[in-house]
């Protein structure tokens, strides 16, 4: 055993010599990428008219014959590596569904934390490895585009996106929502919008996410300020908001239960994907409709090193498609799409008519610490 | 060949270290390379807030420490040294609440103390019309008791093994020069367990120190803020690995503190030699009346250990949501489909089998090796070896997200990385250290005399070691193998970087669901896994009279 674990170190202190080489390699290459992701313009658009039916029917045409090219080399490539945010079971659901719609590919997939993902991809991507085809998560790709980690794809389907990124194809969305208690609060007492929710009557109710993490009430926080457009609102917002002197958490989904739990009346915010889930099990929590979603991207970015690229391209063109948006439908997630219909899609879930906020702040995106420290750290902390 | 091997094992832990290190003076955000500086450190030293959180860190670190490893040796030496009434139930009931991972205790907790929607507070009010908000989970005294009763482990297993291998003639002499059994208890027992006291309470406080779910879960809401969320910070919202190693150079500092402390309270070893080369029985000690009130800690610490956090949780997995009003109508409202997820899981059997494998033969490997280092430096005469004590428990100090970067780094580029080896070597430096506190607590209990005897008739090391110093350390060895396998088979923060694609370690599900806030789904899996824990571990007790340090 000694003489393995000799042996291993070997290797290993070799292989910090190897990586330190390769290490000043990838650096040159990576400011490279980072210029080219600079200049790819994010062309986001809020939640609109659902699309014509013959841009459906375009959509899936273009698909159908991308697919149909992309195919053949995917099978000789043989293997796709995701790596994912979202759960083993939903990770699962949707690989299995894409290699048995494409026989003659594998899938493996790794799940971790967005932290874990953006460490893990930055490190292989650094030391040269070529180790993964997809990222799928939301805050994760955006960072690692900023890095020059994400290869720049668009896809063929944008014209039937809610959100698209010319750079990074969007499967699904999170969707934000006010929800509150049942039993503790009436839906007619609930805020009736996002600013409302910072009113002092709603003071010893209320529980926040986190505003100084890279998490969902920052996101919505970057959303609100592109949309309003005005400075003094801005902060008056975040202001009052921290005048509530409210519980703050860290982690979204432990708030939402102590929202169930009653230990909160309201949660600000949370994700409309499992008020919807719970609701249906008849657990006591709703959302206010009348407040806008604010909708962040969950994308399906290619590695800039990706061993399989044809294969990862055919499971975002997939996953963005009819059939790959009824397997994420089908796991709980919100479809991207502008002309999919679900009980999570803001058609159905929000009255008509109503305008999502979407986050689109690529500064935000992408280096989340320096827009905190420059528009919400001064107020919040200061 | 004790030295080499030190020596081997002591580069494992260093050379992630040394990279991580490195990477510090020459990372920026997003891993970019900046060339040599000490930006990330003047950022450290020029952060205001860190002192108060240090402050922070430090209250909740010693204070956990102080109740977990006192309430550890507590249980120790009534198990081993008392005549406290049922014997088998006695010995296991401090077994069980080892095997309920922290996460869960958190989780329970929280629903028993939470101020408006917990537990307990509802029963005193619903019960006692006690309208005051007694309990609050969320402030800096749940904290340290959460905390705390995760730190019962260690001392327990710790501590027993030193008791267990007492001369009884030490005490002996005490009672005959007139001493009452209290008395003798609190200068001649406590103090000769001094050094594997202190190794529990060290390895417990550099715990606490770099602790984050309970801080996370419990402290944020409560606006506690402790110092190890700078260094989750840096790696998530800058992606600066360089910068969250600088901030856990704080920790490192403060864990250096605490080790010369350690050292220079253990450093005349000799004093606390409770095991000579004389034959000798341990002895019970009749505490008269006092066994009724020993058997009711140790129940009451099983209660509060495990048997009130299972039942919450095992009501918790059944009923549709938690809320107090839903809890209490259990059973009437009881409902399995929690189970069924679960089970139904894909991935919940085949982790769970992978980490039983490699979590074998981890707990193996680091025990052995943590005993030969602790053998090198108080055994042998090489010069120099003191500094194994702070390379043996230097991992401890760095978060487990920062140290795998360093082992990712390592592995990268070569037939090991994505291996089950590179993932056994990061178990092995994650645990290492309490396979050697263990050892090092242990050995110094050991007389040199018996050392000393086979020298001088000519013996080798390996004779020294594998015929004396190894048999005399059956007892810890048990209980540190017992610990680090059932720490590494629910390992997450280690194992996540070094996990290959396709190859689940640990019940990921259990803990995905943890991490993903679906508790009652989390709670149906835990009970899932104690119940499988807790079957093996009475059978092995009771079938095959297995001794896990007992």
């Amino acid at each position: 055993m000694i003489i393995k674990t000799s042996m291993a170190l070997f290797v290993a202190l070799l292989a910090v010599l190897l990586v330190g080489k390769a290490g000043h390699g990838a650096d040159d290459m990576m400011k490279k990428a980072a210029k080219n992701a600079e200049k790819a313009v994010q062309k986001s658009a809020p939640a609109a008219a659902k699309p014509a039916p013959n841009e459906t029917a375009a959509a899936e045409a273009a698909f159908q014959k991308l697919a149909k090219e992309l195919y053949p080399k995917a099978q000789k490539e043989g293997n796709l590596i995701v790596y994912s945010v979202w759960d083993v079971e939903h990770i699962r659901a949707i690989t299995e569904a894409f290699t048995k719609r494409y026989p003659g590919i594998k899938a493996t997939y790794w799940q971790g934390r967005n932290p874990e993902i953006v460490t893990r991809v930055l490190t292989e991507f650094q030391g040269g490895q070529a180790s993964v085809d997809i990222v799928l998560s939301d805050n994760a790709p955006a960072v690692l585009r900023a890095a020059g980690a994400m290869a720049s794809y668009d896809t063929v389907q944008k014209n039937v996106l809610v959100l698209h990124d010319p750079t990074l194809p969007t499967v699904s969305l999170q969707v934000q929502a006010l929800a509150f208690n049942t039993k503790k609060i009436k839906l007619a007492e609930m805020p009736k919008s996002w600013e409302d929710v910072a009113n002092p009557k709603y003071k010893g109710l209320i529980a926040l996410d986190d505003p100084m993490r890279a998490g969902p009430l920052s996101s919505m926080l970057a959303g609100l300020k592109d949309q309003w457009k005005d400075d003094g609102r801005f902060k008056n917002f975040i202001r009052n908001l921290k005048a509530l002197n409210a519980p703050v958490h860290k982690s979204t989904s432990a708030m939402f239960r102590l929202v169930i739990s009653g230990e909160y009346a309201i949660c600000m915010p949370a994700l409309l994907h499992d008020v919807i889930n719970e609701k249906e099990k008849g657990t006591p929590v709703d959302y206010v409709r009348g407040v806008a979603p604010i909708v962040f991207p969950r994308v399906a970015g290619i590695y800039a090193k990706a061993p399989n690229p044809n294969t990862a391209k055919l499971f975002a063109e997939w996953a963005i498609s009819q059939e790959g948006q009824k397997v994420i439908d089908s796991v709980g997630r919100e479809s991207s799409r502008k002309d999919f219909k679900s009980k999570t899609s803001i058609e159905s879930a929000f009255p008509k008519g109503t305008k999502a906020v979407p986050v689109t702040d690529k500064l935000f995106l992408e280096d989340p610490k320096k827009w905190l420290d420059t528009y919400v750290k001064p107020i919040w902390e200061g | 060949m004790p030295l080499l091997a030190s020596t081997v094992a002591g580069a494992a832990i260093v050379t992630p270290v040394l990279i991580v290190l490195w990477r510090s003076f020459t990372t920026g955000k997003l891993g970019f390379s900046v060339g040599l500086n000490l930006n990330n450190y003047l950022r450290v030293f020029a952060d205001r807030d860190i002192l108060p959180m240090l402050g922070n860190s430090v209250l909740y670190a010693a204070g956990s420490a102080a109740l977990g490893t006192g309430l550890g040796a507590m249980l120790a030496w009534i198990v081993a040294r008392t005549n406290t009434p049922g014997k088998a139930l006695v010995e296991l009931m401090p077994l069980y609440p080892i095997l309920m991972p922290p996460i869960m205790k958190n989780i329970a907790w929280i629903l028993l103390l939470a101020p408006r929607s917990g537990i307990l507070n509802g029963m005193l009010q619903q019960f006692f019309g006690i309208e005051t908000l007694v309990f609050n989970a969320f402030s800096m005294a749940g904290m340290i008791w959460v905390f705390g009763l995760a730190c019962v482990p260690l001392g327990y297993l710790f501590l027993l093994p030193v008791f267990l291998s007492f001369d009884p003639s030490l005490e002996e002499s005490a009672y005959i020069a007139g001493s009452r059994p209290v008395h003798t208890m609190l200068k001649i027992t406590f103090p000769l367990a001094v050094p594997a006291f202190l190794s529990a309470l060290v390895l417990n406080f550099l715990r606490g120190l770099r602790s984050f779910e309970t801080p996370v879960l419990q402290g944020t809401p409560g606006n506690i803020k402790v110092f190890v969320s700078r260094v989750y910070d840096s790696m998530a919202l800058e992606f600066n690995t360089g910068l969250a190693t600088a901030y856990s150079i704080v920790l490192v500092a403060l864990s250096v503190i605490t080790l010369y402390f350690y050292v220079r309270a253990t450093r005349f070893s000799e004093r606390y030699a409770t095991i000579t080369g004389k034959g000798y029985r341990v002895k019970v000690i009749d505490i008269g009346p006092w066994k009724y009130v020993t058997f009711a800690a140790v129940f009451l610490y099983f209660l509060a250990g495990i048997a009130i956090p299972f039942v919450v949780l095992i009501v918790v997995s059944m009923i549709p949501y938690y809320d107090y009003e839903t809890f209490m109508k259990f059973p009437s409202n009881m409902v399995l489909a929690n189970f069924y997820t679960v089970l139904r899981h894909p991935s919940f059997i085949t982790g769970l089998y992978n980490s039983l494998s490699l979590s074998i033969s981890i707990a193996v490997i680091t025990v052995f090796l943590g005993i030969i280092m602790a053998f090198t430096i108080y055994r042998t005469r090489a010069v120099g070896t003191k500094i194994f004590e702070f390379i043996g428990t230097l991992p401890l100090a760095f978060p487990p997200l920062v140290l795998s970067v360093g082992l990712v780094i390592i592995f990268l580029g070569t037939p090991l990385y994505n291996s089950l080896w590179a993932l056994g070597i990061g178990l092995f430096v994650a645990y290492f250290p309490y396979a050697f506190r263990n050892a090092s607590g242990a050995i110094v209990n050991i007389h040199k005399e018996l050392d000393e005897a086979a020298w001088v008739h000519g013996a080798r090391w390996r004779h020294v070691f594998f015929k004396i110093t190894l048999p005399i350390l059956k007892p810890s060895v048990g209980g540190a193998l017992f610990y680090i396998f059932i720490e590494a088979v629910r390992n997450v923060d280690v194992a996540v970087l070094l996990t290959a694609p396709g190859k689940e370690y640990g019940p990921v599900t259990l803990f995905e669901y943890f991490r993903v806030g679906q508790w009652a789904e989390a709670a149906a899996g835990g009970v899932i896994y104690l119940i499988i824990l807790i079957v093996a571990v009475s059978v092995a007790k009771l079938a095959f009279k297995m001794k896990f340090s007992l």
